[in-house]
């Protein structure tokens, strides 16, 4: 009897669901629109750009802010595999222009998050350790007591640095003209603090000749690394001084990694 | 049959009218109807029925009876049903099955505590320690809480803040902070990554895992030796650690499992090296 069912005409009825329309989505579409849409960020509904592309347009801004909330817009920018992100640590580390060709299509997310996230507990953890080792050795009043604050200091200039600069430098590439992606950029900064994370394990040897000669040496690397990626995004315009500000400020925070965190 | 009225019904009536449905239609044997919680015992009911036979308030029913006429022992009939679910010396659940929902709100505390202090301690079991059904996600946590993960926080955080010497509360504040958000962050993490895990079902059982580190936390606080505590903190991570790798591993792709793993790791080394280096 379930047929009879269906043949019901209940259209009339109030209240009634109609019958479900099996739609054509156009998934094929999303592989390549997704690095078009990973431009905007984030993107509304999370990359799929609607069929209709004149409205397309439109219905971004309109659904911007729903994209901001949602989990599912910012999906993308995690859409990597181990063995990707290994990569492009391994390329953070020597300054080579293979770097930018590898966030090309898919900047990600996840290597900047978790590489300031094991920053943050390097400097605390090892800071602590340093001061330790130094108090033990220099025979004082051995009463040496953990310092939270070093979690709180690492935690703000860390996520504070890797958020607040890129962003900076996005907007002021905008303001000087040039196109800068703001995902590319956060990835580039992100993966240019790895380097950091090996040195703070040596940073502990409580020697200030060797601390000066490690921080100096991966100071330099980071910013090399930052600048020369930035001057294949900005393609050597009279962005000189903007390029150089980003590697000063690199080697910066290098300095303030040593000195306030291995002294 | 009342199904043909258009009076709304009471919900526990109508939980009433299949019990005497059942009943009907089981003929000799009783329905076992099984209430969905596990029940406590003596407890004032509401009478909220609208049988000819209403309730008195306080009712407590004898273990077992044979049914009798049916709708006169719809009280007593559901009083034959077998020990409830990881029941104890239970009795008196007839009122139980006939009126299910209001009964949390009207049970002794006692019965409320006990019944989620039984709840952790099997969530900590299926969790913590070894047993057929680590492997099974979906069966392990089914009946996941949060007053574990946030019974483990706490403790953990006063333990630390406990043996700081100095700034002890804003060890406190850190800790509390590391653990709870680090366990939203990482469920999040997980979904970023495409993976398939409840949102709270992971809360909960991130939260779990710090069993053992707050275990390695009392007993760093009553210890002092450098030594002994290294021992003891790298022996509860390790075990946490083994606790927490089943559920995140079979939540997302295997070629992201690393990706995964690697921050709940990060977060309980750094857990672990707070408790070491708080002294």
């Amino acid at each position: 009897m379930e047929e009879g069912y269906t043949s019901l005409p209940t259209s009339h009825l109030l209240g009634s669901v109609p019958a479900v329309i099996a739609e054509e989505k156009p998934s094929a579409g999303t592989s390549q629109s997704l690095p078009a849409n990973l431009q905007v960020f984030p993107p509304g509904n999370g990359g799929y750009i609607p069929p209709e592309s004149p409205l397309g347009g439109e219905e971004q801004a309109a659904n911007n802010w729903k994209g901001f909330c949602s989990l599912s817009s910012y999906t993308p920018y995690f859409n990597v595999d181990t063995e990707v992100v290994v990569d492009r640590i391994i390329s953070s580390v020597y300054p080579m222009d293979d770097f930018s060709r590898k966030i090309d299509g898919s900047p990600d997310l996840y290597g900047p998050v978790w590489i300031s996230a094991t920053l943050v507990f390097m400097l605390a953890a090892l800071g602590n350790y340093g001061t330790y080792l130094i108090q033990k050795r220099s025979e004082q009043n051995g009463d040496w007591e953990f310092d939270v604050s070093y979690v709180d200091w690492a935690a703000c200039v860390v996520f504070g640095y890797a958020v607040a600069v890129p962003a900076a430098f996005y907007f002021l590439l905008q303001y000087f003209g040039l196109n800068a992606n703001l995902v590319r950029l956060w990835c580039m900064w992100g993966y240019s603090l790895f380097v950091f994370v090996p040195a703070s394990l040596l940073l502990v040897v409580p020697s200030e000749i060797f601390r000066w000669i490690i921080i100096i040496l991966a100071g330099s690397a980071s910013s090399w690394f930052v600048y020369l990626n930035l001057k294949v995004s900005t393609e050597g315009s009279d962005t000189m001084p903007l390029v150089v500000s980003a590697l000063v400020l690199q080697f910066a925070l290098a300095l303030f990694i040593k000195i306030f965190f291995f002294s | 049959m009342s199904y043909g009225d258009t009076i709304p019904l009471h919900p526990s009536s109508q939980s009433d009218i299949d019990e005497i449905e059942n009943l009907i239609n089981a003929g000799a044997h009783s329905a076992t109807v099984l209430p969905a919680r596990a029940p406590s015992p003596s407890r004032a009911s509401i009478p909220v029925s609208h049988s000819p036979f209403p309730l008195p308030p306080y009712q407590k029913m004898p273990p077992s009876s044979s049914p009798t006429p049916v709708v006169s022992s719809v009280p007593a009939a559901a009083a034959t049903t077998t020990t409830a679910p990881g029941g104890s010396s239970r009795i008196g659940i007839s009122t139980d099955a006939l009126e299910s929902p209001p009964d949390t709100l009207t049970e002794p505390v006692f019965d409320t505590v006990k019944r989620d202090l039984t709840r952790i301690v099997s969530n900590l079991k299926l969790v913590v320690f070894p047993n057929p059904y680590r492997e099974d996600p979906g069966r392990a946590l089914r009946d996941w809480d949060l007053w574990g993960p946030f019974f483990f926080i706490v403790f953990l955080g006063l333990t630390l803040s406990w043996s700081a010497s100095v700034k002890k509360s804003e060890v406190f504040a850190v800790a509390f902070a590391i653990l709870a958000a680090g366990a939203i962050i990482l469920t999040l993490n997980v979904l970023l990554l495409g993976g398939h895990i409840i949102f709270f079902q992971s809360l909960s059982l991130l939260g779990y895992c710090l069993f053992p580190l707050a275990v390695g936390a009392l007993v760093c606080m009553l210890e002092g030796n450098v030594i002994i505590k290294i021992v003891v903190v790298s022996m509860t991570l390790a075990w946490s650690c083994w606790a927490a790798y089943p559920f995140i591993s079979t939540a997302v792709n295997p070629r992201r499992k690393a990706l995964a793993l690697y921050p709940v790791f990060l977060m309980y080394i750094s857990v672990g090296f707070f408790i070491i280096a708080i002294d």
